[in-house]
């Protein structure tokens, strides 16, 4: 197999692409859904995606490929063809994959075509702690050392992210951190006691706040949340946090680099449209995200800013395979 | 009032009771082709009903689902081959019952139990479901550790023979079930540095293989032999032979609809501690287990379908899915705008009654559709064996592919096919394998969950056993079922027994 022959088969790819991008989509779309049936990246790529096919003209088959904190299905569109018609529907973990030995990929293989909605963190706790607020807590810490059971989700995982936040900004909390394999099942362990607090996003936690069934901490946020304004936020609880907020893990959708300009102009306008619908937004509004719908250089910017902070805030913490500086990523500037 | 309405609401709308009927009948032919699970088809109905009322696509899931679960009976007596996890301790009796031309029977025994086993968790679902999720809620995970290590203990019942070997085949299935990236650490294990390691060993890939592939490949030895003639006369259970086993059906019912309602485990351990409980309690079956005892598939069977109900408990009253299944049911009730919570029941009753209707709807078609098709069904173990043996391996390539769309899949299932085969020529287990498999997860993870929260310290550890009632009593059944089956536990009884007759 020479080069030449590689070329020449690489150039009628190329030109085969060209000519259909015309009339794109001519078959169907793959979606591959980063995460399982039924969690948080599944919901909302199942409920905007129908329509996106609707402003498209065309069928976006989706699959779960779950497995690896999501590489598996990075992995398989990295090596599918960059022709738009395998897209990657995935949530933020990809960008901390090289820093925490996951994978040699993240988004920067990807072309973002429409960065959904945003995700709020969040600390809940269950009813009977013996505290009901943010300096509770931490006062309970100080008395209490090693006692208080905090649940995590694995390196890398958003309770990682807020642990090593709050380590950075308050000094080293002495917890015992509680592994569970998504945030699910310990919010389930949170309400059944077997935990006392648990980072969690907003979305996966509000309606069991408003039941009573737990109890809301602090939010990790810059500004007072529409949904639940009561709640103390982090800034102003301590005004450190600002450094790393807003924070939160995102939804997107991406095609690989090196997909056709025209074929990224279509799935672009599509998902924009779809994110605008009003049951999207709905749905997104009662779940607790906020949303952001931007693509192009806003999200390229966005993805940069996200990768920086959180691979750094988590190399401080000791918790990553290799440095950022490995891999390019440079220290967030402030 | 409202209530009764509520669950009256598929009676009301004929294109609501069409959609359960569509959805039962749909969901015993994917439950019973191995590889095509309940969980896939609901999570595909997600995208499909994304337009439809909120009503009508959850009547479809229902259907499906209580059909799927029961539908997986229907290979496992027929072909030796579980079409769902949840009918691996099916197998073990019914398929015997096949060989030996009661095929027709085995099904009739087992649809009606089937449909008693989700009657019960229905009602316990309709009762007392904030009292079961409660209860649920309350276990830690030394409980889970402990409920892990009771079933494990299993080991004893799924192995025919040699209990060694039965015991090698589970150490062997806990391994298999360990291999990936620790899901709490993202640390590799038995990984040796490969990608298509990663992700683990696919459990339904394993099971098609060391079930199907294995099975046909057996099947193979006697490519010639006339295939069994199936009795069809007898396929109604009489009411007697229902009686005779009520009492073991409520039992094991029980425990389906608890371990169904336990967030993290559902029908299929459920259905394996059901034919353990089975054995244990039955003190001399007609026939012996593993040879085609009734009771070996009234228990599977009442359980799983049981744990149906169980999974929507805590799914209802706290947005906590009980299974994989219900977890995506949770996904598409978001969809549908519907927010599954703890406020759902007090906010939108009605949907909690309809739910039940519909469950007790696809019941009763599950009852209908299970006892009509038996004849043609029978059929297919008349087949003669050239025309099986490929059907096997073609539904087994199909079903392992169709698990997660990967490739790797059909190679671990044929691997795990050929080298199920020879465990089977060398007299080992392969029940055991399978439950190692389901198990190593729950056993591993709770066991360091529970250690990491009392700070590493065993002292510690006990003492949350032993002041814990719920763990306490976990903790001395272990003990107990450990202790009887040792040689010295029986040589005592045997003594004791003997001191008492004489």
């Amino acid at each position: 197999m020479s080069f030449k022959l590689m070329g020449a088969v690489m150039a009628l790819g190329l030109s085969a692409t060209i000519a259909t991008a015309q009339d794109y989509p001519s078959k169907e779309i793959q979606g591959i859904i980063q995460w399982g049936a039924g969690g948080s990246t599944d919901t909302v790529m199942r409920s905007v995606t129908p329509h996106a096919e609707a402003a498209l003209g065309g069928t976006v088959v989706m699959q779960n490929m779950t497995g690896a904190v999501g590489a598996i299905a990075l992995n398989y569109v990295v090596d599918a063809d960059a022709d738009g018609y395998t897209l990657l529907m995935g949530a933020e973990n990809p960008m901390i994959y090289k820093v925490m030995g996951l994978g040699e990929e993240d988004y920067s293989a990807f072309t973002p075509i429409n960065l959904l909605a945003r995700g709020t963190a969040m600390l809940v706790a269950n009813n009977d702690a013996p505290f009901d607020d943010y300096a509770g807590m931490l006062a309970y810490i100080a008395a209490n050392p090693g006692e208080l059971k905090l649940g995590a989700t694995g390196p890398g995982g958003l309770p990682s992210v807020i642990t090593a936040m709050m380590n950075a900004v308050e000094g080293d909390l002495d917890v015992i951190a509680v592994p569970y394999d998504g945030d699910g099942p310990a919010l389930t362990a949170l309400q059944g006691g077997a935990i006392d607090v648990m980072p969690a996003v907003l979305g996966a936690a509000v309606e069991a706040i408003r039941a009573g069934s737990i109890k809301p901490i602090l939010i990790f946020d810059t500004q007072t949340n529409a949904t639940l304004p009561d709640v103390q936020i982090a800034t102003d609880a301590n005004a450190a946090y600002a450094t790393y907020l807003p924070w939160g893990p995102f939804f997107g959708v991406f095609a690989k680099n090196g997909t056709p300009d025209d074929v990224i102009a279509k799935l672009t306008a599509a998902y924009a449209t779809a994110a605008e619908h009003p049951d999207f937004v709905a749905l997104m509004d009662s779940r607790g995200f906020t949303m952001m719908n931007i693509s192009g250089a806003e999200a390229d910017a966005f993805l940069t800013k996200w990768q920086q902070g959180t691979a750094w805030l988590l190399d401080d913490a000791g918790l990553t395979q290799a440095s950022p500086t490995a891999f390019g990523i440079a220290r967030p500037s402030n | 009032m409202d209530t009764v309405l509520a669950i009256l609401t598929v009676f009301t709308q004929p294109q609501l009771l069409l959609l359960v009927a569509l959805g039962t009948f749909a969901g015993i032919y994917i439950g019973a082709i191995p590889g095509l699970s309940v969980t896939m088809a609901v999570s595909i109905l997600i995208s499909f009903t994304f337009s439809w009322d909120v009503y009508p696509a959850i009547s479809l899931m229902v259907g499906i689902y209580m059909g799927g679960v029961y539908g997986g009976s229907r290979t496992a007596i027929l072909l030796n081959i579980p079409g769902s996890p949840s009918a691996i301790a099916t197998a073990m009796d019914g398929y015997p019952m096949a060989q030996k031309g009661q095929a027709g029977q085995a099904i009739g025994v087992t649809t009606v139990m089937s449909f008693f086993g989700g009657l019960i968790g229905i009602v316990v679902l309709a009762l007392a479901a904030p009292f079961v999720s409660a209860f649920a809620l309350s276990f830690q995970p030394r409980d889970y550790m402990l409920l892990a290590i009771l079933g494990i203990l299993l080991v004893g019942s799924l192995s025919s023979g040699s209990l060694v070997k039965g015991i090698f085949a589970g150490a062997f299935g806990i391994a298999i079930g360990a291999v990936g990236r620790d899901p709490l650490t993202f640390a590799e294990r038995f990984t040796f540095d490969l990608r298509l390691m990663e992700g683990g060993i696919s459990f339904i890939a394993v099971m098609i293989g060391m079930f199907g592939v294995s099975e046909a490949l057996q099947q193979l030895h006697n490519v010639d032999k006339r295939a069994v003639r199936q009795k069809i006369d007898k396929i109604i259970p009489s009411f007697s032979t229902i009686k005779t086993y009520l009492p073991l059906s409520l039992q094991t019912s029980s425990i389906g609809v608890i371990i169904g309602a336990l967030p993290g485990t559902g029908g299929d351990i459920a259905a394996l501690m059901a034919y353990d409980h089975a054995k244990r309690v039955t003190k001399n079956p007609e026939i012996p287990f593993g040879q085609g005892a009734m009771e070996g598939l009234v228990a599977p069977e009442t359980a799983n379908n049981a744990a149906v109900g169980g999974a929507f408990i805590p799914m209802m009253t706290l947005g906590i899915p009980g299974d994989a299944v219900t977890a995506i049911m949770i996904g598409a009730l978001f969809i549908h705008g519907l927010n599954p919570g703890p406020m759902l029941m007090i906010d939108q009753p009605d949907m909690f009654w309809f739910i039940v209707g519909a469950l007790l709807t696809a019941n009763v078609f599950m009852l209908i559709f299970g006892l009509t098709g038996i004849k043609i069904f029978t059929k297919i173990v008349e087949m003669p064996r050239s025309i099986i043996i490929p059907l096997i391996l073609l539904l087994s390539i199909v079903g392992a592919y169709a698990v997660n769309n990967a490739i790797t899949d059909v190679y671990w299932m044929l691997g795990f096919g050929i080298f199920g085969y020879f465990m089977r020529h060398y007299g080992y287990p392969l029940g055991p394998v399978i439950l190692g498999i389901i198990l190593s997860r729950m056993l591993d993870d709770n066991w360091r969950r529970a250690i990491i929260s009392e700070r590493e310290d065993l002292g510690r550890f006990f003492e949350g056993i032993l002041t814990s009632p719920l763990s306490l009593t976990l903790f001395v059944a272990v003990i107990l079922i450990f202790v009887s089956q040792t040689p010295i536990w029986r040589a005592a009884k045997t003594r004791l027994l003997g001191k008492a007759t004489s």
